[in-house]
């Protein structure tokens, strides 16, 4: 139900930050983070920040299986 | 790349009992299907597409008070690209705006504040659809508008939540993909509550690698015959999730009953602006009429979504019905689940 | 068909082909009309091909080119596309009222610039002034003609299942420039329209091989839409791989945005082009030699299954539909 995109911040100004996604860059809101600073990734969905996350699916996902592994 | 074929072999592998696995967001759908992932599972597991998708759930008596919006009360209507085809009793956005009314696309909905205010003498309405996920949103373009003092932008509101869908929903499934990016900002309390009652479901998130292995996670779990839940998504989704976004709905919005295209109305499952912002409410600002548009009634858009049919059940698809000309909201959106079904597949 | 006319009636898929099927061909229909990007004529002796394309692009300037460098590309990459030469074009341009002639000139001017470099002369023109407000600043319509390179027989019907699919680069640069330059959603990325004339392109593969079955400009509604077309005439099939597919990171971006398939998005100065498997590695030496098609690739191939529809083999090795072309294409948030 909800496009989210995983982006890096550029800055960040009072709420405001400016995303880049791959070259595309955006203004979104992100009065929902605590300090967020240059650098971090964040999820992105409608124009606003709703989360602070890492961009390695792959290895989050190669835990995830490990806790299935353990428990066969 | 390791990890996928670890869990595509895993999904492949499965002889178990025969699983159905509702994915209840539209955003799961439509990347199941671009990646092509039904055609990979085994014959005992079956995917059924829910109603995660904000627009395939919006009734159509809201277009309806859209288009009465743009086209009696003279607004400029602000929307996600989602909305403009979805059909009303008598038109779409889409046909609306061949007749004069103006809607504008965004993609965000402070968009419409701006356009908000580069059009003073206009009304700007925002069509605030969406789930937990797309809420705050709405709620922080509103906040925004009242600390400009934007008087002329409004939300016309058909949001969504979750829980209590979920209760129509369980026996429809044995397991649920639950939408990673509402648990993001709902946490993860729902879904232990949901385990408790004996619903099994993992949190999943959205890329390839995620996706099969949350497949993956239901698959072994299921094995075991408990109810079971698992955060897959644990970059994004946090077990409090998003303590502040949760606050800023409850400031701005109160629960009320909501009408579910295809499901009826759901108690409780709605959100609504609070009489304090009663003057950011398209709704009561534009005196709009009542909602009484119904649509067809030979579509089976509700069975669908509740997963009791599969989209070429339904007498409609392909025959009337199709993403070009819609009837059902299944059809309308690209992540409905009959759109996606005509799309991805050999249209059964 | 809608009791008005919609956006998604010109944005190049069915809705425009039920347009021109149940009200233009209905009453302009003639056995010289093609499904094609220009008929083909015999006059006398001569083999000719004949096009015309309408320009309304807002901005009428972008990144990469403006409204009369696209009037002449257009119309000279319909007839490149035929394997002909572009002779001799006309143009008729609509001026709003109040249009400041010193944005006109820029675009006249690229205009004869493009024209001479794709070796083609522009033999009259018309002028219109409309009242404020009756056009939106600047609309231009091209007509062209050319002749066909003889040995090359060229038409979307000619897919033929073993054929290699080549993109002669990436695609979707020019529909996401335009998208981004009318700044309807606060999106900013570096991407440039790939706009530009390819009769030279053409001619340098005809002159390695006319071994070539489709050549297709992939214009409005983008390759995607260009795929079915091409399966639907010639009754074949596309199995396509999603990996090969050239996409600029910023035009990726910008459609993870917003929803997007780049493969829907215009493009300006990208062919599809359609030969024997055996001749797909020599043509995109070629290419990948010529100016504006340095990052032509091979994408997929042409199947004798699943005729009428594009197969996408997806990054986890499974298959599935390219969705089909929708209309007007909207931005997916939810």
């Amino acid at each position: 139900m909800c496009v989210g995109l995983s982006a890096r911040v550029l800055s960040v100004k009072d709420d405001t930050a400016v995303i880049d996604a791959s070259g595309a860059r955006r203004e979104v809101n992100a009065a929902l983070l605590d300090e967020l600073e240059p650098g971090d990734m964040i999820m992105v969905h409608a124009g606003i920040a709703i989360a602070k996350i890492t961009d390695d699916d792959a290895h989050e996902a190669e835990s995830v299986l490990e806790t299935i592994d353990g428990n066969d | 790349m390791e990890t996928i074929e670890r869990a595509k072999k895993i999904v492949e592998g499965y002889d178990g009992r025969p699983l159905r696995i509702m994915e209840v967001c539209g955003t799961h759908t439509h990347e199941i299907f671009r990646l092509g992932i039904r055609r990979i599972l085994p014959d005992n597991i079956r995917l059924i597409s829910g109603p995660g998708c904000p627009v395939c759930v919006t009734p159509c008596g809201f277009i309806d008070e859209a288009v009465e919006a743009a086209l009696e009360k003279n607004a400029i209507i602000a929307t996600f690209g989602d909305l403009v085809r979805v059909p009303g009793s008598e038109k779409s956005l889409a046909g609306a705006r061949s007749e004069g009314a103006e809607v504008r696309v965004v993609y965000a909905p402070s968009d419409a504040v701006d356009i908000a205010r580069e059009n003073p003498d206009r009304e700007v309405v925002f069509l605030s659809v969406g789930f937990e996920t797309t809420v705050p949103s709405s709620c922080l373009a509103v906040l925004r508008a009242e600390a400009e003092g934007v008087d002329n932008f409004s939300l016309l509101t058909a949001n969504k939540t979750m829980p209590n869908a979920y209760e129509v929903l369980k026996g429809s499934a044995d397991a649920f993909l639950y939408p990673g990016h509402v648990n993001a900002i709902t946490g993860t309390a729902v879904c232990e509550r949901l385990q408790s009652e004996g619903v099994s479901g993992v949190i999943a998130g959205f890329t390839a690698a995620e996706l099969l292995t949350a497949l993956a996670v239901i698959v072994e779990k299921s094995r075991a015959g408990k109810p079971f839940f698992e955060n897959c998504y644990p970059r994004v989704v946090r077990p409090e999730g998003s303590p502040k976004a949760i606050a800023i709905i409850d400031r701005l919005m109160e629960p009320c009953d909501a009408e579910w295209r295809g499901l009826g109305v759901i108690p409780g499952s709605g959100l609504a602006l609070r009489d304090a912002y009663a003057r950011f409410d398209a709704r009561k600002k534009l005196a709009l009429s009542p909602q009484t548009g119904t649509g067809n009634p030979a579509c089976r858009c509700g069975d669908i979504l509740r997963g009791d049919c599969t989209p070429p059940e339904c007498p409609l698809y392909g025959r009337i019905c199709t993403p070009l000309s819609p009837v059902g909201a299944c059809m309308v959106s690209g992540e409905g689940a009959c759109s996606a079904y005509y799309q991805y597949t050999d249209r059964g | 068909m809608e009791q008005y006319i919609q956006l998604a009636h010109g944005a190049g898929g069915s809705q425009t082909n039920e347009l021109i099927e149940t009200v233009f061909k209905k009453h302009l229909a003639s056995p010289a009309m093609t499904a094609d990007d220009a008929a083909v004529l015999t006059i006398g002796a001569e083999k000719l091909a004949f096009t015309t394309d309408g320009f309304i692009v807002s901005p009428y300037k972008f990144p990469g080119g403006n409204i009369g460098k696209l009037s002449v590309c257009g119309t000279v990459n319909d007839l490149a596309c035929m394997g002909a030469k572009p002779l001799y074009m006309t143009c008729a341009v609509v001026i709003e009222e109040g249009f400041p002639v010193a944005e006109l000139e820029p675009i006249v001017e690229a205009m004869g610039r493009t024209a001479r470099e794709a070796g083609v002369q522009f033999a009259a023109g018309d002028t219109k002034v409309a009242g404020k407000g009756q056009v939106d600043k600047i609309f231009i319509t091209t007509t062209g003609i050319g002749q066909l390179t003889p040995g090359a027989d060229l038409s979307g019907a000619n897919a033929k299942p073993g054929d290699a699919v080549i993109v002669t680069g990436d695609v979707g640069r020019h529909g996401c420039t335009v998208l981004l330059e009318r700044n309807e959603f606060g999106i900013e990325a570096d991407v440039k329209s790939d706009c530009a004339p390819l009769w030279h392109t053409v001619e340098a593969v005809l002159n390695r091989t006319k071994n070539v079955h489709v050549i297709r400009d992939a214009t409005r509604g983008g390759a995607g839409t260009v795929l079915y077309e091409i399966a639907s005439q010639s009754g074949v099939g596309f199995d396509i791989e999603r990996a090969r597919i050239p996409v600029d990171p910023a035009v990726r971006g910008v459609c993870g945005m917003l929803g997007l398939e780049p493969l829907y998005l215009a493009c300006e100065g990208t062919l599809v082009m359609i030969a024997p498997a055996e001749e797909a590695d020599g043509i995109v030496e070629t290419l990948r030699s010529m100016p504006y098609s340095a990052n032509a690739a091979v994408i997929g191939r042409v199947t004798a299954e699943n005729p009428g529809k594009v197969v996408v083999s997806t990054e986890i090795g499974a298959k599935t539909m390219l969705p089909r072309p929708g209309g007007e294409l909207l931005p997916r948030i939810c």
